[in-house]
């Protein structure tokens, strides 16, 4: 007997677990920026290198840590080759390359020639090399990313600090900053999708913002309201507004048009989780004088001395569905759903919607946890529930990514891959029940 | 047994890929006999870090302070295992080590479908949260385990076990 589906649309289905798994705890996976490919950052001080289309282990990653790889991340934007950072226990980063140049052409002519045989020194030659290592933390690093644009990388570690370093040309990196605002372990940073904004997220239960200033970067946010370890933080995907339930313009009332055109003018928005089993999301107040829709506002202009502050609200608290820890939340970019996951081993699905408009009307008045008010005109409701997704264990990671083996049944579609204590890596489809509202597609 | 009634049956929950049924009826088989008394007998028998005595005899476990809590919806199988720490004294700078040394000897003497939350005993030490904080936090406690030294104190203080 499932869970009572009333006002659950969608059901998560496994489609494949990675093969073969770790013997050891997986801590995060991540999907490469263009390849059908994931990278999982094990406890094993090794990093997998998974087939999205086979669902098969085709590189492991080994020699570089003398610890648990914690974190890895794909640097966006590159030709030829693949390039990933690795964030390890041992207080280090690696940077590690292959070269994927002609890969399919080469893999071809390679098996009709060579045939049988050679296998040993093919591995070698694509294998990802190291390519150098970036020393400065003290401790731990917990979480690194790449900015959108790839040219800077943001690592995090128990040692309270945030660093930002710059690839200046190949394997020659500068720390161009060291931000220690925090009070505590920096569990996780992410960048803003379109401009050079990072946020960290951390054991002092704060999330912090930061950018360039007059050629310093500095904190330009405070994020406080999370009552535990704030353990993930993301930013929602660039211009969801015309992507997600909001691209759908026909019919709005006035309040929800400008709720649209406000939404535009702050940009993408930050979703975060943490021990205190809530995921919260927030929103940058857009600054006066910004924006093509700023002139009709009528609120005073207010000249802050400090131009480069930002003002970061919370918007809502998401339905709490979760029992213990929530280590990860990921935002599509598709969609603009959102997946958590976290200690209790269950992953939950999230989806925004107007607030005046209930799809069947079922789930209307009883004393559902599933809708939670918020002051604006939307509301998050949970539309998939998964228990057990990786049996009794831990889910340490959960995220997005295109769809790439032959079942795809669009362009578009996304699967969401959950990374567990158990070392598997998981991947699960969507699937669209058919009661209840269509909307759009 | 204590969970029979809460351990759900439709085990095709539990596990998508679909396990043999039997093989999940034997793990059902051996949670039953687990309870607070063989919690304390787990825990009890750490030495403690600088005296030659056993959690137990200090009076730093105590049964009536660990509880065991079942699966909070019938879709789960969760249980999760609270034990609650005196330290001997208010300022013991040890009481890291000590919770540490529980919380690992649970999570590898119990199945996994345990989860382990030790926490110091409120209004017994001074820095109680802060030590609650970090014996909660499993990167801290992971990381922690990969850590030559405090491996060998933790491996000194469970080899009185068993």
């Amino acid at each position: 007997m499932p869970p009572p589906p009333e006002a659950l649309s969608y059901t998560l289905q496994p489609l494949a677990t990675l093969s073969p798994p770790s013997n050891s705890r997986t801590w995060q996976s991540a999907p490469h920026p263009n390849l059908p490919l994931v990278g999982t950052a094990c406890s094993d001080r090794t990093v997998r290198v998974y087939s999205l289309t086979s669902f098969t282990l085709l590189h492991t990653i080994t020699g570089g840590h003398k610890r648990s790889v914690r974190s890895v991340s794909w640097k966006p934007g590159v030709k030829g080759q693949s390039v990933l950072a690795t964030g390890s226990f041992d207080a280090s980063a690696g940077i590690w390359r292959r070269d994927e140049r002609g890969l399919e052409e080469q893999d071809y002519t390679r098996r009709r020639i060579g045939g049988d045989g050679d296998e040993g020194e093919e591995e070698e030659d694509d294998d990802y090399q190291f390519s150098c290592i970036l020393d400065g933390h003290e401790s731990e690093i917990k979480s690194l990313s790449w900015s959108p644009s790839g040219q800077y990388l943001a690592t995090c570690s128990r040692d309270k600090s945030v660093w930002i370093w710059e690839e200046l040309e190949d394997d020659n990196f500068e720390t161009i900053a060291v931000l220690q605002e925090h009070d505590g372990d920096v569990k996780c940073v992410a960048w803003h999708p379109e401009e050079d904004l990072l946020a960290s997220a951390s054991y002092d239960d704060t999330v912090r913002l930061y950018r360039e200033d007059a050629d310093d970067w500095v904190q330009v946010a405070l994020l406080d309201g999370h009552k535990m370890t704030v353990w993930w933080v993301e930013f929602e995907g660039s211009w969801m507004t015309r992507k997600d339930f909001r691209a759908h313009r026909d019919g709005l009332t006035e309040e929800q048009t400008r709720h649209v055109e406000l939404s535009e003018r702050s940009g993408p928005r930050l979703a975060t989780c943490s021990d205190d089993c809530t995921v919260r999301i927030w929103h940058r107040e857009p600054k006066e004088g910004t924006g093509r829709a700023s002139t009709n506002t009528g609120i005073p202009s207010i000249i802050r001395s400090m131009a480069v502050d930002e003002d970061w609200v919370q918007e809502v608290v998401l339905p709490q569905r979760h029992e213990r820890a929530i280590y990860s939340v990921s935002w599509s970019q598709k969609t603009g759903m959102i997946v958590s996951a976290g200690s209790d081993g269950k992953i939950l699905v999230y989806k925004e919607r107007w607030k005046t408009q209930t799809p069947n009307g079922a789930s209307v008045g009883d004393e559902d946890t599933r809708m939670v008010e918020n002051s604006q005109l939307t509301e998050w409701v949970v539309v998939a529930e998964l228990f057990s997704a990786h049996d009794v264990f831990e889910i340490n990671h959960v995220c997005w990514a295109a769809r790439s083996d032959k079942g795809r049944r669009s362009e578009d579609e996304e699967v969401i891959l959950s990374t567990g204590d158990d070392g598997e890596v998981k991947v699960w489809v969507l699937n669209e029940l058919n009661i209840g509202e269509l909307k759009g597609k | 047994g204590l969970f029979h009634d809460l351990i759900p049956q439709y085990n095709y929950l539990s596990d998508p890929f679909d396990h043999p049924v039997s093989a999940s009826d034997s793990d059902d088989d051996s949670v039953e006999d687990i309870d607070e008394q063989e919690i304390y007998d787990l825990i009890s028998s750490i030495s403690d870090p600088e005296h030659p005595l056993s959690l137990g005899s200090l009076a730093v476990v105590n049964l009536p302070d660990i509880h065991i809590l079942p699966p909070t919806s019938p879709y789960s199988s969760i249980s999760t295992v609270l034990v609650e720490v005196t330290p001997t004294i208010t300022h013991c700078s040890l009481a890291t080590v000590i919770g540490l040394g529980v919380r690992v000897r649970l999570e590898q003497a119990l199945p996994p479908r345990f989860r382990v939350d030790v926490r110091i005993k409120k209004g017994t030490h001074s820095t109680d949260e802060a030590v609650n904080k970090q014996l909660g936090d499993k990167e801290r406690v992971a990381a922690a385990l990969e850590n030559g030294t405090l491996m060998g104190v933790l491996r000194k203080m469970l080899s009185t076990c068993e």
